[in-house]
């Protein structure tokens, strides 16, 4: 089994790849892949509750966040400093994560055996 | 010597992305690494389009990674639901979607984004462009 971290870096509904990487996140846990999320920069605005991608024409993963705990992930990071930047708390968030700095964010990058940036 | 697999991202010809993950194939191969397979996910799944024509005096990425296939024997596979969603169809996919066209073929195959888990489990790296 190896350790793989996900990396969302990019803003929701603009491009694919927020939607991408939640697919592989779900896939490698549901493979038994010791699977943690991180999402930093633009990428922390995946968490933003209340979003309605439908109306403009995305499909609205951000709802799947929500079974992250059904597969065993238990491991979601968000940097405090994204969340900062963008006047994000975290009751204005969707689901549960750690608020780490980003010294912690480089350690869990080093624990993991692959990082898959998206 | 390493195991790798190559995770492709990027669009053919709409970013350097897919040429590097080529050249990089490439160079591993020919310094006698091995590679588990390239798995053409996101916007890669533009890759394995074999209807791609670049002019004469331009590179042809997508012959490129054909040849790499028949040199190597290195497995090409597709994220199906990538690939469907922007329409890269082989034509099984598009017997079952009623359409009358098609424009994936072997080498290049379908497959699921468990490939690429497997592919990351089995491999030493995962190389991703």
């Amino acid at each position: 089994m190896k350790k793989v971290a996900i990396l969302f870096r990019r803003a929701p509904h603009g491009s694919p790849h927020g939607r991408e990487a939640l697919d592989l996140a779900l896939l490698s846990a549901s493979f038994e892949q010791e699977v943690s999320l991180i999402f930093v920069d633009d990428g922390v605005l995946n968490l933003v509750k209340d979003q309605q991608p439908e109306r403009v024409g995305a499909k609205d993963y951000i709802a799947t966040f929500g079974a992250l705990p059904l597969y065993d992930v238990e491991t979601v990071l968000a940097c405090e400093e994204s969340l900062v930047e963008y006047g994000l708390d975290l009751t204005d968030l969707t689901i549960e994560v750690d608020k780490v700095s980003p010294s912690l964010i480089t350690e869990q990058l080093s624990k993991v055996d692959e990082v898959l940036v998206f | 010597m390493s195991k790798f697999i190559i995770q492709v991202n990027g669009a053919a010809y709409a970013s350097s992305a897919s040429y590097n993950a080529y050249r990089f194939a490439k160079a591993a191969l020919e310094s006698g690494h091995e590679i588990e397979r390239v798995f053409f996910y996101q916007d890669g799944v533009l890759n394995t389009n074999t209807l791609n024509s670049p002019a004469s005096d331009e590179f042809d990425l997508t012959q490129a990674w054909v040849s790499l296939n028949q040199k190597y024997e290195v497995q090409l596979v597709n994220c199906v639901s990538a690939a469907l969603r922007r329409g890269i169809l082989s034509q099984n996919e598009a017997k079952e979607n009623q359409r009358k066209h098609w424009n994936m073929e072997e080498p290049f195959e379908m497959g699921g984004l468990g490939e690429l888990v497997t592919g990351i489990e089995t491999a030493d790296r995962v190389i991703s462009f």
